[in-house]
């Protein structure tokens, strides 16, 4: 599904080059649930923002679902953005004076699907986080959990092969975090790819694959069984 | 897709309609007040008989009959050589004409009060040269009678309007009967008699046979000069007097050759009887040409256009900045847009088309202030009362200027929101 | 206060410090020729004329009948007005004439001696000198002050078309033109002979001041074909009460007369620079909204850096800076650019200047002016950035604390 290999991402400042990704390599496989943790600033949103390619990278070479984005201009990109990738953000990023449904039609739009069918997809969408009801609402009328789930219902409209999440749960009470997590879990498991950028060790725990980063490079990647025979030691990567 | 960015327009100025309706009022003015002063300059700049305008030529000689010339051939003739011009055979049409003024009125009117008529004392082949309208009768064919052909404003005057071909109006004594009326007819610049000032006069109340008009003493009112004594016009004829103009109409622009040598014959032939002591100089003009050489754009509306071009650009570079501040605050919404798969040329096409949509309803305020413009800039230069007309060539330049120019205001903010990395505005 | 971390944030935002920057040199540019242009115009109508025109009454009528034709019953006709106009209460003289003074064109002939035809050719203007045939009352009513010989007297009337030796009198530029080093008393001209010489007046404000050639005949036209003027001088302040009687007094004795005009001196003065006026209108009200729309930038500029610094400010509040401190950088911030905006404003000006003087008269710009420019837009920009400064103020330290 996703396949990088020996990536490297460089920022230029004025006297200093930061490497925020060096020689990152990483294959996710279809239905994965990947969770993304490491300290502030080792590279983790750098790594995510290249995976959505919103970001370029300086070297190596990224596949997503087959097709490789080397030499891609930027329309090509935009597209391919718009098909394969959902993006989940830890501020929701929903636009406070669109209501529920413009919102989630928002990447439809992009996509010249006509008004009947996006229509359909919107409905979908919201249906699967629950939400089918509140279509004309404003953001503002609904809870944190409530919004980061229209922006779930936004990043699954395009049915993407993938689901990227930037700390999805970083502004939310742990019980809204909990139902957030539960959708999450519920989307992967029919069949959704999903990597998640976090700070919450016992989310990390839960999911099939934990990847550490530190200084740009993957230090640790653990496999964990079934969410059932989760295992009981710590991971280090607060 | 162009609906939803026309959408997404709308909900753009609805969320900051103060900046929109500012940026939206800055354009207006600066554009409007640029188009009221290319209204004036469209109108005075503009070719009034488009369809022979180089075919009609109007004629200066130099025929003074002293040793004191004028600087340059005299746009005004005496009547002998008004007369030989008439006879010229190698063109279609001539016309030899003055402009004088008088009272009138309708003879069988109970009241005795006249009207106040500007009159084109002129020969018969006035009205075909000028494209003259008729809405009722003809012209009249000999240079003599008493007749009379009427324009429209004397005809609602005099009749309240209405086919009164036949009647018989009153001129100082002496009954006329009209032969023809003709219909409102707008001529700017009024080619036919460019100087003097009168080139934004309106066409003239009433054209009468030049003869008869002499033989009467009509008034000249227009310029006229003398190297001999005339008491009365009558007896000019024969006498150094000048006070006619003259155009001609050529078959093709290009027998004006045969002309410029016809004239210069007869000059020739008059310095070598001894009658005038001048280099052979006879000057002709097209319609473009005179009016050109007679100055007729007011430069005082051409100094005023270079202060409304300057202004349109202030107000260019002030919508610019305020857009720029619209742009920053949009930047998170373009991010999140780029984010859910929107390319920069989708971003590039709804930003231009905001702004030509802003452009589109800019046009529209301007229109109706350039319009409010003209009025106050003719009530202010009071020559120019004749002009304030929004012509089809300044409605649709208005409508370009305001595309353009709200796209050129938009067009630094647009190039930005296309530069952010999209990363840096969305967490 | 850092000028030089000053200059460099503006640098930071060089678009829109460049836009403001042009609007404001343009905005100095227009002001300080518009302002030019209204005091030229404004000296040519304060010029002093010679004449009394506030106590210069001008009548212009049209005979709308054919009995006009008839010269000797015109020519009583005028008479009659003429001693009729003279019992209204407050009239001093009154006389008729061909044209007015302060116009171009009109009735115009070549002056010259007998015995000098070739002066016309020397100067050109000596062929379009005006005439004004009158009686001999217009000297009195011009208020024309004698430089040599005599004013004209009623002796020397003489009949319209008469092939007799007319009397004239000349202005002094006139006599200038035609006898530079002598007396021009006694001296013959195709004109006629000259009597006196008076003061010049403005005759054609298109011309130079020694250009304004005239000469006087107390021959009367009064022939139907032309318009006719009748020149009355009034007592001080009696012009609205005499204005108001004249109409009827001239129908009473004939009717078959149009008035189309009835206008004082002063009048007729503005009416000539009308247009030069109402250019002064539009290129003022013109100065006023460019003023407006460079201060709307002014307030947008500064309102918008200060929505980018808001955690910047907050952090200096925090560090110590009271609201008098922050007032005064974002309005230094203002007075750099505007400074800067005037430096090139100098040049617009005088670009401005140049590209005017191809179509209209214009002065040349100069210091008072441009200080005057300069104070205008310093008043109007400071003012709009005082807004926003005001609030910027009021920014709390606590910002800097939080992440924005």
């Amino acid at each position: 599904m996703l396949v990088m290999n020996n990536i490297s991402r460089i920022y230029r400042g004025e006297s200093i080059q930061t490497h925020a990704l060096r020689d990152f390599s990483l294959t996710v496989e279809q239905g994965e649930f990947v969770a993304v943790t490491g300290p502030s600033g080792s590279g983790k949103s750098t790594f995510l923002n290249v995976a959505g390619l919103l970001d370029t990278f300086d070297q190596g070479s990224y596949e997503l679902d087959g097709v490789s984005v080397d030499g891609m201009n930027d329309n090509q990109i935009s597209r391919l953005r718009n098909e394969k990738i959902g993006f989940i953000f830890q501020n929701y990023n929903l636009i406070p004076d669109y209501s529920i449904f413009d919102n989630v039609d928002m990447p439809l739009r992009y996509r010249g699907l006509s008004a009947k069918k996006r229509k359909q997809r919107v409905e979908n969408a919201l249906e699967k986080v629950g939400l089918a009801a509140r279509m004309d609402y404003l953001p503002s009328q609904l809870s944190g959990g409530q919004q980061q789930r229209v922006a779930i219902a936004r990043a699954l409209a395009g049915e993407p092969k993938i689901l990227l999440a930037d700390e999805p749960t970083g502004n939310l009470d742990s019980l809204m975090a909990r139902q957030v997590m539960e959708l999450l879990h519920k989307l992967n498991q029919e069949g959704t790819t999903i990597i998640m950028v976090t700070h919450d060790p016992d989310q990390a725990r839960e999911v099939s694959r934990n990847v550490q980063i530190i200084d740009g490079q993957i230090t640790d990647s653990k496999i964990y069984a079934p969410v059932a025979e989760m295992p009981t030691q710590e991971v280090a990567n607060v | 897709m162009f609906s939803y960015y026309l959408k997404l327009s709308f909900i753009n100025f609805k969320r900051s309609p103060s900046l929109y309706a500012l940026v939206l009022l800055t354009l207006s003015v600066g554009i409007g007040l640029v188009c009221a002063n290319f209204a004036l300059i469209s109108v005075m700049s503009g070719d009034p008989i488009p369809e022979k305008s180089d075919r009609l030529i109007h004629v200066s000689m130099n025929t003074w009959a002293t040793e004191t010339p004028h600087e340059e051939p005299l746009h005004i003739l005496r009547y002998r050589d008004a007369m030989h011009i008439e006879k010229a055979d190698m063109v279609k049409n001539t016309v030899t004409f003055f402009a004088s003024g008088i009272y009138v009125r309708d003879s069988e009117s109970e009241s005795l009060a006249r009207i106040n008529a500007s009159v084109r004392a002129t020969t018969a082949g006035f009205f075909d040269l000028t494209n003259a309208p008729f809405a009722y009768g003809t012209g009249f064919t000999e240079n003599t009678g008493k007749v009379l052909v009427i324009g429209d404003e004397l005809n609602q005057q005099l009749f309240g309007g209405g086919n009164n071909v036949g009647k018989v109006l009153e001129l100082a004594g002496e009954l006329f009967t009209i032969v023809g009326i003709l219909e409102p007819w707008h001529l700017r610049p009024l080619f036919y008699h460019a100087t003097e000032n009168m080139a934004f006069n309106n066409t003239d109340d009433i054209f009468a046979p030049l003869e008869t008009a002499i033989d009467l003493n009509w008034a000249v009112h227009a310029r006229s000069s003398a190297s001999d004594s005339v008491r009365t016009l009558d007896e000019s004829r024969d006498k150094n007097y000048f006070y006619l103009q003259s155009w001609v109409e050529l078959h093709k622009a290009s027998d004006r050759k045969l002309l410029q040598q016809y004239l210069d014959n007869y000059s020739q032939s008059l310095k070598d009887a001894g009658e005038h002591p001048l280099d052979i100089r006879n000057e002709l003009h097209d319609v473009n040409e005179w009016l050109l050489k007679q100055e007729v754009v007011d430069e005082r509306v051409l100094a005023f256009s270079i202060a409304t071009g300057l202004f349109l650009v202030v107000c260019i570079f002030n919508a610019s900045s305020l857009l720029l501040s619209r742009f920053h605050a949009a930047k998170f919404e373009v991010g999140l847009r780029r984010a859910v798969g929107a390319s920069k040329s989708q971003i590039l096409t709804q930003g231009l088309i905001e702004s030509s949509l802003l452009g589109a309803v800019a046009s529209v305020v301007a229109i109706g202030l350039s319009g409010l413009f003209l009025i106050f800039s003719t009530e202010m230069l009071p020559n120019l009362a004749n002009l304030a007309v929004l012509n089809g060539e300044t409605l649709i330049a208005g409508v370009f200027l305001s595309i353009v120019t709200a796209n050129l205001a938009s067009l630094y903010s647009i190039y930005r929101a296309n530069r952010y990395t999209i990363s840096a505005e969305l967490k | 206060m850092n000028i030089k971390a000053l200059i460099k944030s503006l640098f930071l935002r060089k678009f829109s410090t460049g836009l403001l920057l042009l609007q404001l040199a343009l905005t100095l540019g227009l002001i300080i020729n518009s302002t030019i242009l209204a005091l030229d115009t404004k000296a040519k109508l304060e010029k002093d004329t010679g004449m009394p025109l506030d106590e210069m009454l001008v009548v212009v009528s049209s005979s709308t009948s054919g009995a006009f034709k008839e010269l000797s019953y015109a020519a009583s006709i005028a008479e009659e007005d003429l001693a009729k106009i003279e019992q209204i209460p407050g009239v001093i003289a009154a006389a008729t004439s061909v044209q007015l003074p302060i116009q171009t064109g009109g009735w115009n002939g070549n002056v010259n001696d007998v015995d000098d035809q070739d002066a016309v050719l020397r100067d050109r203007y000596l062929k379009f000198v005006a005439k004004f045939h009158s009686n001999e009352k217009l000297a009195q009513i011009f208020d024309l002050d004698l430089v040599e010989g005599r004013y004209l007297t009623e002796a020397d009337r003489t009949p319209l078309f008469s092939e007799e030796e007319m009397n004239i009198v000349i202005t002094e530029s006139l006599k200038n033109a035609l006898y530079p080093s002598e007396s021009a008393i006694g001296k013959l001209t195709n004109a006629g002979r000259i009597v006196g010489v008076v003061k010049d007046f403005v005759i054609n404000p298109g011309l130079a001041d020694d250009k304004q050639y005239a000469v006087f005949t107390n021959m009367p036209v009064t022939l139907a074909e032309f318009v006719q003027h009748y020149i009355i001088r009034v007592e001080p302040s009696q012009l609205n009460q005499v204005k108001a009687q004249i109409r009827d007094v001239i129908l009473g004795v004939q009717p078959e007369r149009d008035i189309f005009g009835l206008f004082s001196m002063r009048e007729h003065m503005d009416s000539f620079y009308a247009n030069d006026q109402g250019l002064v209108s539009l290129f003022i009200g013109l100065c006023i909204l460019m003023v407006v729309i460079t201060a709307i930038s002014s307030y947008a500029y500064a309102q918008f850096h200060i929505t980018q610094q808001t955690k910047l400010i907050g952090i200096r509040r925090a560090l110590g800076a009271t609201k008098k401190d922050i007032v005064m950088y974002v309005l230094t911030e203002n007075w750099l650019v505007y400074a800067l905006g005037c430096l090139i404003g100098i040049g617009a000006t005088i670009g401005f200047n140049v590209m005017l003087s191809q179509y209209i008269e214009l002065s040349k710009p100069d210091f008072v002016l441009a200080a005057m420019g300069v104070g205008i837009l310093f008043v109007a920009s400071t003012l709009a950035t005082w807004l926003p400064a005001k609030k910027t103020s009021n920014i709390p330290p606590v910002i800097a604390t939080k992440t924005v």
